[in-house]
């Protein structure tokens, strides 16, 4: 199976607006908050008992901050494990009560009079993967690593932040970072086309209150087991392009050979760099010399 | 580069009294400027801030491989051939990740005689392929820079008049062997507003500088390998566009991917349009793909141009992976660690502040650690602290 210089990074980020969930608590009161952090320890504990090298990091997403719950950076490993004496494996002790202290910590300290209910995604991710590049460069050499994320989100997409979003899924893209999507209640198009670049998984669960038999059967198998897995089928990913003059989704359209600006109508002045532009006559002209040049 | 003064020629001059950077501590180690030394390697980066220059973003590269017998010598390591074309291979692969919209295409030169190894194509898996398999070519006879001039221009001046044509040459022999006189093509591709550059592997020939100081390219000669890859990458970043390129509008798709599974009855299973001239394998029948908007033509890979109508084919996520050489991010400040009062942990890690030096957001004054600074502007491109601010306001 794997070998022991395997390193195994799992990022877990979850998002905890606590806008959204409280309306779920009244929607369903069988699925809270607590039940979806219960579910994400399970994955957590289960993803560290795999293997002794196995990295966990979980991060919370709340409004436009984001907290590293574990590991806590107060925190360092070596410290003081406190064993419990029941034969339980130390570090799964201090991942909970760290995961647990640090969420109260959280959500007691949050200000509830804030409205804006947008997750800016690309943020966390971006934490991340910064966490992922610190742990890589600390790696001896010779170690093998491979590590992903896992994001949980319930609220909806934030566009304002398209351009940095597809920044950080490129640099994971990169950096051969999987990301997998899990999502609770909405479909989200920006984590499926991040989940379809970085070759990760993206599923909207059919039932919340299953979430742990979820999170452990798809998303606990990395990635070279997921290949003997039947896992549920890819999602049709939409790659159409929004034109900037009417924010309409097209499939043909005009590209600035300046800027790139994406127009969905032939305008002699791009509106974004001001270039003019010459008319499309040459254009006639130029696929014409193609064909000679293809007959020759 | 041959009015430049005499004191510029003497590269030795960096290898002069190389012990005298070496300072002792007060405990007699050395430890600290090592420390040091490998600080300023890791630090050592190519700040090019553009500004507002106009990029030419949509490039038709040809790169031109010397693979005459000179390519035989061991000075790097096995040899130079294969030294050169693994590079190369890295070299593809990072120009398609910063340039997707770009086409590239080789041409290789020995006995007299240019031949073209991969024709202007914007798929780097079959450029990697035939760098692969022209590790086992022999190298035999001289190189001959007009024919694979030539050559590239020929393709090159049929190219659309808004894209930037560049030819990248890697030439290892110090003669080249040309049928006709080399200074009128040099003037011909000045015309077509060619940009040429060559990387010498040996020592500087006056032909290959009187062709990049006409055609407004860049001349370099390696020092070792590690130089050499340096230099191969200076060419990945879109250069900025000459003034009087044109500039238009160009018509584009933006294909749908249709997933089809085989338990799909409707499904039925055909061919990309991409395959018909290959001749190397069948072509495969595959179910889903991306189908042109125009003209209903299949292809399995995007970006590509339609074989059909020739329509461009892209997906949205291929321009937004230019968009970061439109807008840079700003070079972080750099400050010693005892300066910085507040909280010793790195913005973007989380990490704890260890080195000496930190590095300050000038927008957002976040701090961070060298490792993240790195990893900010070479693969992240947005900073994580301007993008909380951005978010709140």
């Amino acid at each position: 199976m794997e070998s022991e210089d395997e390193i195994n990074i799992l990022v877990i980020v979850i998002d905890v607006n606590p806008i959204w969930w409280g309306q779920q608590a009244q929607r369903e009161p069988k699925f809270t908050l607590s039940k979806c952090l219960d579910a994400v320890m399970v994955l957590a504990n289960s993803h560290m008992v795999m293997a002794r090298t196995n990295k966990l990091a979980i991060i919370a997403s709340l409004y436009q901050e984001s907290h590293f719950l574990y590991p806590s950076k107060n925190w360092k490993s070596g410290d003081d494990i406190a064993s419990s004496g029941d034969g339980k494996y130390e570090l799964l002790s201090v991942a909970n009560d760290l995961f647990a202290e640090q969420i109260k910590k959280l959500i007691d300290r949050s200000k509830p009079f804030l409205v804006n209910n947008n997750l800016q995604t690309a943020i966390f991710i971006n934490f991340s993967l910064s966490d992922i590049n610190r742990v890589s460069k600390e790696v001896d050499a010779g170690q093998d690593m491979k590590s992903r994320i896992l994001v949980i989100k319930a609220a909806e997409d934030c566009t304002l932040q398209y351009m940095n979003f597809m920044n950080v899924v490129f640099a994971a893209q990169k950096k051969n970072v999987l990301m997998d999507a899990c999502m609770l209640d909405i479909d989200s198009g920006l984590l499926q086309q991040a989940c379809d670049i970085t070759g990760g998984l993206y599923l909207k669960i059919p039932q919340k209150i299953a979430l742990a038999q979820y999170l452990l059967w798809v998303f606990l198998p990395d990635a070279d087991q997921r290949s003997h897995l039947l896992l549920p089928p890819p999602v049709h990913v939409d790659y159409r392009a929004a034109c900037f003059c009417h924010r309409n989704l097209i499939e043909i359209g005009y590209v600035c050979s300046v800027c790139l600006s994406i127009f969905c109508n032939f305008s002699p002045i791009c509106t974004t760099c001001e270039t003019a532009f010459k008319m499309p006559l040459p254009q006639m002209a130029k696929t014409k010399k193609k064909k000679v040049k293809t007959v020759n | 580069m041959d009015e430049e003064p005499e004191r510029t020629k003497r590269w030795e001059g960096g290898y002069e009294r190389t012990w005298e950077v070496l300072k002792e501590d007060e405990s007699g180690s050395l430890k600290a400027t090592v420390d040091d030394i490998l600080f300023q390697a890791k630090r050592k980066r190519v700040f090019e801030s553009h500004g507002q220059v106009r990029l030419g973003m949509m490039r038709h590269l040809f790169v031109v491989v010397d693979t005459s017998r000179t390519m035989e010598d061991q000075d790097l390591k096995p040899n130079r051939l294969t030294s050169t074309l693994k590079l190369m291979e890295y070299f593809v692969e990072e120009y398609f990740d910063q340039n997707p919209i770009s086409q590239i295409g080789i041409i290789t030169t020995k006995n007299k005689r240019a031949e073209r190894l991969t024709d202007l194509a914007g798929n780097p898996k079959k450029h990697i392929a035939a760098l692969k398999k022209a590790v086992d070519s022999t190298c035999i006879g001289e190189p001959s820079l007009y024919n694979s001039l030539h050559m590239a221009m020929q393709t090159l001046k049929h190219m659309p008049a808004h894209t930037s044509k560049e030819i990248l040459i890697v030439f290892s022999s110090l003669t080249t062997c040309d049928p006709a006189n080399i200074y009128e093509l040099i003037e011909t591709i000045k015309g077509l507003k060619i940009r040429v550059s060559v990387i010498g592997l040996s020592a500087e020939v006056r032909v290959c500088t009187i062709l990049t100081r006409e055609t407004g390219g860049s001349y370099n000669v390696i020092l070792d390998e590690g130089h050499f890859k340096e230099l191969l990458m200076l060419h990945v970043k879109p250069p900025p566009a000459s003034s009087s390129s044109e500039c238009s509008l160009i018509r584009m798709g933006f294909p749908q991917h249709v997933i089809a599974s085989m338990s799909d009855q409707d499904a039925k299973p055909s061919f990309s349009m991409s395959h018909l001239e290959s001749t190397s394998g069948g072509p495969e029948l595959t179910l889903g793909g991306y189908y042109c908007p125009q003209c209903r033509g299949k292809y399995t890979e995007l970006p590509v141009e339609c074989k059909v109508c020739g329509l461009t084919l892209v997906s949205a996520p291929h321009l937004a992976r230019s968009f970061h050489h439109l807008f840079p991010l700003d070079a972080f400040q750099e400050t010693p660690l005892e300066e910085y009062e507040g909280e010793k942990f790195c913005e973007a890690c989380q990490g704890e502040l260890k080195d000496k030096r930190i590095f300050t957001c000038p927008t957002c004054k976040k701090v961070f650690c060298i490792e993240c600074d790195l990893f900010v502007h070479d693969t992240l491109h947005c900073c994580p602290g301007c993008m909380h601010t951005d978010g709140t306001s």
